[in-house]
């Protein structure tokens, strides 16, 4: 028991009780809807996780930090924008180079939230909030109020999101589904195995030692926000090929789905502990709940973001009691032992 | 003469100074400027905002924020509307609909005090939340079904020029002074904004300051609702997107600090001013609202950057200073 | 094995002198320490350690004088340069990342890890420095949650990873239980022996110091005042010199006084994992001291009995009837007021007035119908405290923060005072204050009990508490060890009580 308590750290036993709670509600919805769980469901639900997973990635670093973005939403519609509106005009730009455009300029926006924050020291929440204004001021005028249009967007912009990777019956692993995996899986291997990514909890956990252990606090938390907004622009990229339209509009609203998934995925908002699985997972319980909400209650979809509220109050909630009580239960029992 | 440079040298000295700087270009760009007519329409477009901030100020310096004022105006706006269309008279109406943002606020307060949450992630899931509520009561609909009285209850000039709803927020604005720098509970905000533990060591009952702060930021904020609905004539379920913007801006550009325990209603006033003759000087100049949002979150950054870059050459003054000693 | 303490200092503090605007902290403070040795620094609040401790591990810069490293001038910029010369230092509160495990904090500050963390060879190293240590500290475990003891050990561990050469611990004992100090002590000596390592250990506790030390040096008001081995010194000997003056004279002797009616019966109060079973009977006029190593949990009797964290068992009587408090509100109602040792964090709001701070827990009495402030009232109060306790001040309106610790002190009394209270609880009222000002507290505080009111005085000053106090409570990590009527007691009573001895049928 004790070996089991050792090797299951707080963060990991989160990350299950989430993975649980999605079987759950798999099974409990396909008990109230009928042809519920089938391959639509997983496509649907994967390909919209897929955009959703990428920004929460790029959330989660920055509250590890015990900082917020609440500018990614304004981001992903610039870039969206910004790469739609250059491949329209111009269809002979390769996929890798509109991949590059987009992240480069989400990084560029990043990079002057992370230079506020981190070097002019005002609150994240500030800098942000200005910040998301002000991206969306950017698209504005930089649009001049002109929509991107789907028939102007390249062929294989547009295919991408039916592009599958792997394929089982009518099982889709759709491309960009496959690519948010290895996305996933690289910044979870930054994060617990290398010196920079522990650094990153190390600010967060304790932001006074790190200085004392020299840690260069300001500049991992430039490079956080950096990080953060190079993914949206990612997801900028994705947003585009998903939906080929893109407004004036467009984006507003997931910089608090992204929060929303960070925090049910159990990453602290406190900063210093949680996992890139964990927000993943998180933006899976939120997608898999809208989708079926709708179905079931013939909830309308405006139930949605009520919806979203309240599991981001539960999920914090939960956490600051349960997680307590968890932590200090296995403490006194491995400590017991020891002594 | 000294005196005078040292008001000067405050923040409220500086506020003072933009102002009268916005004041200047806007009367040279237009001339209709300074006219009543568009002084006292300036005042009315943004009252909703500029009510709000009048409880944010008190949120503010108890070192809490509260991201869902602008949801719950939407919110109450919305139940209204439905209300008056379900055949509610107005009146019983209006109290339900103060009601509801005395729950709303509470359900804040609950958890940030019961549960120790912190009021950042509290607000901003509820900011989520109320919105979405609101787009559950109305859907995609406009509803307009208000009769006139109401309607040009914002509009109609009571005291000279001057409609109801400046006039509530004057006496507002009468009643938060007074409160703030006269009251006892005014000095609780302040300590408790300053050292939350102080004030618990005190004796200070600080749950309930907080319960109340947030409750009157929920009522406030319906009421802010209230004379939306009646400027606009109707409700929509995105009423209000992103005031809160504004609000927080007009609070910390005013000289109060994010962190608690420091500033005071003057300096939100000049900020209040400054803000709504800025809008309405860029209105009166064709820019869009988009981009003058856009203004707005320059304001806000700046209003946080300016301080701290002016303590930064403070601090760099002093050691320099020592090191030459 | 022991290695021969060689010849050669390994570090030498040369000359040194520190200023800080008024206060001279430290001047032409010399000492020497060697390696494989326990090198003791002694001296009252404000003696300067603190000072040294800041300018070793290059926290401070000193104004004059050198630091030498083996023979080297160096100088220490930051604490990054004096953990690159071997320089550690463990604190009462340890520094360490709540949400990272054990072994990533032992290892978190090495500059040379490269790019890729290896964790097998992380927690393989991490294990084999703690059980060198015969610390038992599992280290895969989060560092949250570890007891105090615990968490020094991690410390020690860290520093044991980058080759400290001189290790410094600031009072590292004042937290733990009696087992974790032998534990802390056994770490030491092996450090010296096997490691070689030089220890400079800070300490008030001078049983400690005499069990462990080598060499002792002696500060007072900034200047060095002694180094002598330990067989040269008794514990007479050391109190002279860093009090400068004979023990007896040093606290106002106590009066004899008349003690009332009883005003308050406390029964086994108990509250899970922190005391249990506290019971005693408190007089009008009377002054209780609690007694008791640091740790002993004294502090959260005086919570409980002013309700921020009340107990969860037992009965507290005021005046014959049973009271719950659940909160200071309550414990304020009632008459009971507690005046906490944290003076900076706790006690008073720095940035505001000397006026608000006094009137703050009473502000009640100073509103009208519609809750306006009557200013004039609220001068008037703090007006009198000033005169009657002799608080300096420019004016009622300075910021309290400008204000010299025994000021502060006195502002945080009238504060207490101003409730009109009948019990109040003094948690370590003469801490971080200089002599005269002690004087004068303690002065302070035999008059209000002259004058009917009824103290319980927390102490870690055992003259202090056995000079003020008619009757002591002894408490020893929350379990009570007796109580003893002060004209009986004596130190070494009292401390064997506090130190876990039993007393002997009586």
């Amino acid at each position: 028991m004790n070996n089991l308590l050792r090797k299951l750290r707080p963060e990991r036993l989160r990350e299950l009780v989430l993975l649980l709670l999605i079987l759950v509600v798999l099974i409990f919805f396909s008990t109230v809807i009928e042809y519920y769980l089938n391959a639509r469901l997983f496509n649907r639900v994967s390909t919209s996780v897929a955009i959703m997973g990428v920004l929460a990635i790029g959330q989660t670093l920055v509250i590890l930090t015990r900082n917020i973005d609440l500018s990614v939403g304004s981001m992903v519609g610039f870039t969206a924008y910004f790469v739609g509106q250059h491949l329209s005009q111009n269809n002979e730009i390769t996929p890798l180079v509109a991949i590059f455009m987009a992240i480069g300029i989400g990084a560029l926006m990043g990079s002057f939230n992370g230079f506020l924050v981190a070097f002019c020291r005002i609150p994240a929440i500030i800098v942000t909030l200005g910040t998301m204004a002000l991206y969306r001021t950017l698209l504005v005028e930089y649009s001049d109020a002109q929509t991107v249009l789907t028939v102007n967007l390249p062929k294989w912009l547009l295919d991408l999101p039916r592009v599958n990777v792997l394929s089982y019956e009518r099982l889709n692993l759709r491309l960009m589904v496959a690519g948010m995996f290895i996305v996933v899986i690289l910044f979870q291997l930054i994060l617990r195995n290398t010196s920079f990514g522990r650094k990153l909890y190390a600010v967060g956990s304790n932001p006074e030692a790190a200085k004392n252990s020299g840690f260069p606090n300001q500049k991992i938390i430039f490079a956080a926000f950096v990080l953060c907004g190079a993914l949206a622009g990612l997801t900028g990229f994705m947003f585009l090929a998903r939906f080929g339209n893109i407004t004036v509009v467009a984006g507003s609203g997931l910089e608090l789905k992204s929060v929303a998934a960070v925090v049910v995925g159990g990453v602290n908002i406190f900063g210093g502990s949680g996992s890139i699985f964990g927000a993943v997972l998180g933006a899976v319980m939120i997608d898999l709940l809208e989708n079926s909400l709708i179905r079931w209650l013939q909830i309308s979809e405006f139930w949605r973001d009520a919806m979203l509220g309240m599991l981001i109050l539960t999920s914090v909630a939960t956490d600051s009691v349960i997680m307590k009580r968890f932590r200090n239960y296995r403490l006194k029992k491995l400590s017991q032992t020891n002594s | 003469m000294s005196i005078v440079l040292n008001k000067l040298k405050s923040w409220e000295g500086f506020l003072s100074l933009i102002l009268i700087s916005v004041i200047l270009v806007n009367s040279l760009n237009s001339e209709s400027f300074l006219s009543i007519d568009n002084q006292v329409n300036l005042f009315e477009l943004s009252i909703e905002k500029i009510i709000v901030a009048l409880i944010m100020v008190f949120i503010i310096l108890n070192a809490e924020i509260d991201l869902s004022v602008a949801s719950m105006m939407g919110l109450s706006a919305c139940t209204l509307g439905l209300m008056v269309e379900s055949g509610i008279p107005m009146i019983p109406a209006l109290v339900l609909c103060l009601v509801i943002g005395a729950m709303g606020g509470a359900f804040n307060g609950y958890w940030i005090t019961v549960f120790k949450l912190p009021s950042l992630v509290v607000t901003l899931a509820m900011l989520i939340g109320f919105r979405g509520l609101a787009r559950v009561l109305v859907e995609d609909r406009s509803i307009r079904v208000f009769p006139s009285w109401f309607e040009s209850l914002g509009q109609q000039p009571i005291l000279g020029p001057i409609p109801l709803s400046i006039i509530i927020f004057l006496g507002l604005l009468i009643l938060a002074l007074i409160i703030l720098q006269f009251t006892g509970f005014g000095r609780y905000v302040y300590f408790i904004g300053i050292n939350q533990n102080v004030a618990l060591y005190s004796g200070i009952n600080v749950s309930r300051v907080k319960m109340i702060l947030f409750t009157a930021s929920g009522i406030i904020s319906a009421l802010a609702g209230i004379l939306f609905a009646a400027r606009l004539g109707a409700v929509r379920g995105d009423m209000g997107l992103s005031f809160e913007l504004d609000i927080i801006t007009m609070v910390l550009l005013g000289g109060v600090s994010i962190f608690g325990g420091s500033g005071s209603i003057y300096g939100v006033i000049l900020s209040i001013l400054i803000v709504l003759y800025l809008r309405n000087g860029m209105s009166l100049s064709n820019i869009t609202g988009h981009v003058q949002t856009g203004v707005i979150g320059v304001l806000l950054i700046l209003s946080v950057l300016i301080p701290n870059l002016k303590k930064m050459i403070q601090d760099f003054w002093n050691q320099r200073r020592k090191q030459m000693q | 094995m022991t290695l021969k303490t060689s010849n050669q200092p390994v570090l030498e503090v040369l000359n040194i002198s520190k200023r800080f605007d008024m206060t001279q902290a430290l001047e032409d403070v010399s000492l020497k320490m060697y390696p494989g040795e326990i090198h003791a620094l002694v001296g009252e609040n404000g003696a300067g350690k603190s000072t040294l401790i800041k300018i070793l591990t290059g926290l401070q810069q000193a104004d004059q004088g050198e630091l030498r490293l083996s023979g080297t001038p160096v100088k220490i910029s930051n604490s990054q340069e004096a953990q690159a010369y071997g320089i550690a230092a463990i604190y009462q509160e340890p520094l360490l990342f709540p949400d990272l495990d054990v072994a990533e904090n032992i290892f978190i500050s090495h500059q040379d890890q490269g790019f890729f963390v290896r964790w097998d060879k992380m927690y393989k190293e991490a294990e084999k420095i703690l059980n060198d240590l015969g610390v038992r500290i599992d280290v895969h475990n989060s560092a949250s949650g570890l007891t105090l003891a615990a968490q020094q050990a991690v410390e020690i561990a860290k520093a044991i990873s980058l080759d400290v050469r001189v290790l410094i611990m600031d009072e590292p004992t004042a937290s733990l239980s009696d087992h974790e100090v032998k534990q802390l002590f056994r770490t030491a000596r092996q450090l010296k022996q096997e490691k070689n390592v030089a220890l400079l250990f800070i300490s008030h506790r001078l049983e400690e110091v005499f069990e462990i030390a080598d060499r002792i040096t002696v500060l007072r008001d900034g200047k060095h005042i002694s180094t002598r081995p330990l067989s040269t010194v008794t514990k007479e000997s050391l109190v002279r010199e860093m009090v400068g003056r004979e023990v007896d004279q040093f606290y106002a002797t106590r009066k004899t006084r008349e003690v009332g009616k009883r005003i308050c019966s406390v029964k086994n109060l108990s509250k899970v994992s922190t005391f249990s079973n506290i019971s005693f009977e408190l007089h009008e006029g009377e002054i209780l001291g609690f007694a008791g190593l640091v740790g002993s949990r004294r502090t959260d009797v005086g919570m409980a009995m002013f309700g921020i964290n009340p107990a969860d068992s037992g009965s507290i009587e005021l005046e014959d009837k049973i009271v719950k408090i659940n909160s200071p509100q309550t414990a304020k109602k009632l008459g009971i007021a507690y005046m906490t040792e944290d003076r900076h964090q706790l006690g008073l709001a720095m940035p505001m007035s000397v006026t608000s701070n006094i009137t703050l827990p009473s502000l009640s009495r100073y509103l009208s119908r519609f809750g306006v402030i009557k200013r004039e009232k609220e001068k008037k109060t703090a007006n009198e405290f000033k005169n009657r306790l002799q608080i300096k001040t420019p004016s009622l309106e300075q910021e309290v923060g400008k204000l010299s610790g025994g000021n502060q002190q006195k502002v945080m009394f009238s504060k207490w005072l101003n409730t009109q209270p009948k019990i109040i609880i003094l948690d370590e009222p003469t801490r971080g204050i200089d002599v005269g000002a002690k004087a004068e507290v303690h002065a302070m505080i035999q008059e209000l009990a002259e004058n009917g009111l009824s103290i319980i005085c927390i102490s870690s000053d055992l003259p202090e508490v056995l000079a003020m106090s008619d009757r002591i409570l002894i408490m020893r990590e929350g379990r009570q060890m007796g109580i003893l009527a002060s004209r009986e007691a004596t130190q070494e009573s009292v401390m064997s009580l506090a130190m876990g001895q039993k007393m002997g049928l009586s």
